[in-house]
């Protein structure tokens, strides 16, 4: 019986070394093939996609930036433009890992239902 | 319908990322950019710490191993067994930090941008290529492959960046690669060869052709040779008048027959640069250690990544420090254990224009010398982002490219279409022999020996040894011409108007050890007109080099800080002239007057007088030349200079050119037109920064900025910085351009030469480093950074934070 919780962890563990060995998109298309392989339910399927991806893509900025700080996220931030405040980079980070895992994850939920 | 339903989300699921894994117009690829596992956040590096670290890293290639060691500011050191070793150690190293630039810079050189950014690049490019700036960068590199040290110079140095290129993951890759969304490809040797006919692009393809040929058509040919005189009223030249010369000079050909050329009309704006460059070489009799100094500081627009790297190169043969340009072997400006060299532009007319006259719409035919011949056809084919390719054709007189044909628009508005382009930068050449050479001298003899090499663009090359030597050679292969050859269109169709070969280069200026104890360069006319050959008739303002020659003589007891002194002086020559000249004509009681005849006459960063005076200048030139010289902006002219507009104003109070012929039946004088572009200057700042005060500080106005190679990139720039100096001042600090490298070098007879350096940046290219402009705020200051000089590579020091072994 899996929570998810459980379902979320597995989804950061194997995204994380995805994204270390893999292309970007990896850390998409593993959700879809988990989310499908350990069938996933497809109500809460884009969330729980969702909120791994947001863990994974903003937690893995801020630690990244935590243990090594530099100029380049202000830098970043003021590019894009965020107006130099790497909190809301965090946050965009975390967005685009958040739908880019929700939407793989409700993908493999719903085709394994099908 | 079910299946459909199901597979709904997959589709959302592949479309958001094939959007996020490319960019869009200028949207960059979201996902692979912001990953944190492949996007912009690993760029970061980690900043340097005290230890000393330790690295081994396997290069294809290489015969021994090598040692770099890099010191606190990330200057790397490289010692190697052999000069093959020691370029593909150069090539190696300068591409770990700069790999993106010399990539983008060569990119552009080629007229390859539109690869890079699509459609919009397209017009920049053609630009280039018409120029003939791939057909230049080929006769270059056949001429630099005769000589066999160059070409194991540019193979190997390729090599390098190649074996760095294959050693990238995608994720590894520069910042800008990753903004952008683009791969490095390999480097091939020629790029080399494109970089240097880069810079003859920035520092010699000036051309007032089009311009003087519009005034000359409209006013006739007294009043251009009246408003455009071939030497300024007050100049210094940089040999200095009554050096003898001794050569004996070779026959000056005949003029060709006067001609009105047709001039021509173009609507595209275009800015005209602000570089130009200092240098001086001190005679151990003025300085307090009784060994020469010398210092250079070219001036080049100020860019992130830097234009310079710096680098001490060390093999069998040669131990040289100095900056390197990112995209060629050697140092191109330093010293080693015996010399020390720096350059600085030379403003000679090396480009002409002729107008030409083609057979039929074909174009593969023109007249020449009294017969009709053929053109040669270069077929050139641009590679568009996102688009089919476009191929366009080159016609080629004997003079050289067709640039624009009569029905097109040109790129820039001192382009003349339909005219031939007769360029030196066209010209095989061995620049790169000069440098080897230089790298490796020892003496004035090896120095003048490597000269002859150097074609374009043609350098001020300051020199000093510690035998106790100084010189300086206007140094470049310049065209044999008969006196004001260029200075307007010429006919093509005219045989006398053609390049009549060129001056034997033991003829070009030089001076060695003068009396006055010192040499000198910053842009200025190169000798005065007693010269035999004619070389241009317009060159840099003599404000920077005037400054210079009054602060050398006088100076006594030189020090390496007095001389740095020197680079960042501000006070304004022009100013001393001028603002009394001003003054005569202005009768107000205004707050401004008050604060300019208070002021010290110091473009300071914080000076209020200086920011009125050079607003007050723009103004003034506006006011006086606008309505003659600007009239139709589809037939461009130059404004007189402003050494001629001080002598207008000193001598010819009652000249036509006061009049402001725009206000008909009125006639304005001499003090009026002053008067009124004073308030002007007045209003327009009010209008800017608010009532006079802090906000009116000269640096606040001026906005120098250092910026990012790819336009409009403020977020990696560094805008607003804290420094005085201006065009014309020797500290030739301006919004874009300044100093982009100083350095001080007091020589030794002991080998054991004393060094400053700093540029505005830093060593890495990565805007993720502390590197990357580390360096700025000292530059501003005017502070110069100690350089490690190292004679081995297991000497200590308490400065070397790194090193590596590279081996087969």
């Amino acid at each position: 019986m899996q929570s998810n919780t459980i379902r979320i962890i597995i989804l950061i563990i194997v995204g994380a070394l995805a994204g270390l060995y893999l292309p970007w998109y990896a850390m998409g298309i593993q959700a879809g093939v988990l989310a499908y392989l350990l069938k996933f339910p497809v109500k809460n399927s884009f969330s729980i996609g969702f909120i791994s991806g947001l863990l994974l893509w903003g937690g893995s900025a801020w630690w990244l930036n935590f243990s090594n700080p530099s100029a380049l996220p202000v830098r970043m931030a003021t590019l894009l433009p965020l107006q130099g405040n790497v909190a809301l980079l965090y946050v965009v980070t975390g967005l685009i890992g958040g739908i880019l895992l929700g939407f793989w994850t409700m993908a493999g939920a719903r085709l394994r239902q099908n | 319908m079910k299946f459909i339903k199901s597979i709904i989300p997959l589709i959302l699921a592949i479309l958001v990322t094939i959007g996020w894994d490319n960019s869009w117009g200028t949207i960059p690829p979201f996902g692979k950019l912001l990953s944190p596992y492949h996007g912009f956040w690993i760029n970061a590096e980690m900043a340097g710490s005290e230890e000393m670290s330790e690295e081994e890293l396997n290069i294809p290639g290489l015969l021994k191993p090598v040692k770099i060691v890099y010191d606190e500011m990330a200057i790397p050191h490289i010692f190697a067994e052999n000069d093959h070793d020691l370029f593909l150690a150069q090539g190696y190293v300068t591409a770990k930090d700069r790999l993106w630039q010399m990539e983008f810079q060569t990119h552009f050189a080629g007229g390859r941008i539109s690869e890079i950014v699509g459609e919009k690049g397209l017009a920049s490019d053609q630009f280039q290529r018409r120029m003939g700036s791939v057909y230049g960068a080929e006769q270059s590199f056949d001429g630099m492959k005769q000589d066999p040290q160059a070409k194991v110079a540019l193979e190997a140095y390729s090599d390098g960046i190649n074996a760095y290129i294959a050693s990238l993951s995608e994720r590894e890759l520069p910042l800008e690669y990753k903004l952008l969304n683009y791969k490095p490809e390999p480097w091939t040797p020629i790029k080399s060869a494109l970089f240097l006919k880069n810079m003859s692009f920035v520092l010699a393809s000036g051309t007032d052709d089009l311009k003087m040929t519009n005034i000359l058509r409209q006013y006739g040919r007294e009043v251009a040779e009246d408003l455009f005189p071939n030497y300024p009223f007050e100049e210094s030249p940089i040999i200095p008048s009554g050096t003898p010369v001794d050569f004996k000079p070779v026959p000056i050909p005949a003029a060709p027959k006067d001609f009105i050329g047709l001039g021509s009309a173009m609507q595209t704006p275009e800015k005209d640069p602000n570089i130009g460059s200092n240098n001086w070489a001190v005679s151990g009799n003025k300085t307090v250690s009784g060994m020469p100094i010398l210092a250079n500081d070219p001036h080049l627009t100020l860019s992130l990544p830097s234009i310079w790297y710096q680098v001490q190169l060390v093999a069998p043969g040669v131990n040289v420090y100095g900056s390197t340009m990112p995209g060629t072997p050697n140092v191109i400006t330093g010293f080693n254990k015996n010399i020390a060299w720096g350059v600085t532009n030379v403003g000679s007319d090396v480009l002409d224009w002729y107008q030409v006259k083609f057979k039929d719409a074909s174009k593969l035919e023109y007249w020449h010398d009294g017969q009709w011949k053929k053109t040669k056809l270069r077929i050139e084919t641009f590679k568009i982002k996102g688009k089919k390719d476009f191929v366009d054709t080159v016609f080629f007189t004997h003079h050289g490219p067709v640039v624009y044909l009569s029905h097109e628009k040109a790129f820039k508005t001192n382009i003349p279409v339909g005219h031939a382009l007769r360029w030196i930068a066209h010209e095989k050449s061995q620049e790169l022999t000069t440098f080897y050479r230089l790298n490796r001298a020892k003496n004035y003899t090896d120095y003048a020996e490597a000269l002859r090499y150097f074609s374009a663009p043609a350098q001020n090359f300051v020199f000093a040894s510690n035998e106790g030597d100084i010189a300086l050679w206007v140094n470049g292969k310049f065209p044999l011409k008969s006196k004001l050859q260029g200075k307007y269109l010429m006919d093509g169709t005219d045989a006398a108007a053609d390049w009549k070969g060129f001056i034997p280069q033991a003829h070009n200026p030089h001076v060695k050890n003068p009396a006055r104890g010192f040499v000198s360069s910053a842009n200025q006319f190169s000798t005065d007109p007693s010269y035999p050959y004619y070389l241009g008739w317009q060159y840099a303002p003599s404000e920077r080099g005037r400054r210079i020659n009054e602060r050398l003589s006088a100076m006594q007891k030189v020090t390496i800080d007095s001389l740095r002194g020197l680079q960042n002086d501000n006070f304004n020559i022009r100013a001393r002239k001028l603002l009394p000249l001003l003054m005569r004509s202005v009768k107000s009681n205004n707050q401004a007057l008050g604060v300019l005849k208070g002021w010290n006459l110091l473009n300071a960063p914080e000076s209020i007088g200086a920011t009125i005076f050079e607003t007050w200048v723009l103004n003034l030139q506006a006011a006086l030349w606008d309505d003659e010289f600007a009239a139709d902006e589809k037939v461009p002219m130059n404004r007189p200079a402003i050494d001629r507009m001080i002598h207008l104003i000193e001598h010819e109070a009652n000249a036509r050119w006061w009049d402001n012929v725009k206000t008909k039946g009125q006639k304005e004088t001499m003090d009026q037109i002053i008067s009124a572009s004073f308030q002007a200057t007045v209003d327009t700042l009010v209008k800017h920064h608010g009532p006079m005060g802090p906000a009116w500080a000269w640096y606040k106005h001026k906005q120098t900025g250092v910026r990012h190679l790819i336009p409009g990139m403020d977020a990696l720039s560094r805008l607003n910085i804290p420094i005085g100096g201006g065009g014309s001042i020797v500290n030739a600090a301006t919004t874009k351009t300044g100093p982009s490298w100083r350095f001080i070098v007091e020589l030794s007879k002991t080998g054991n030469p004393k060094a400053y350096g700093v540029y505005p940046g830093g060593q890495s290219g990565n805007p993720g480093s502390v590197h990357y402009d580390d360096l700025i705020d000292t530059w501003a200051k005017g502070e110069l950074r100690p350089l490690l000089f190292l004679e081995s590579a297991n000497q200590s020091s308490s400065r070397i934070r790194k090193s590596i072994t590279l081996s087969n």
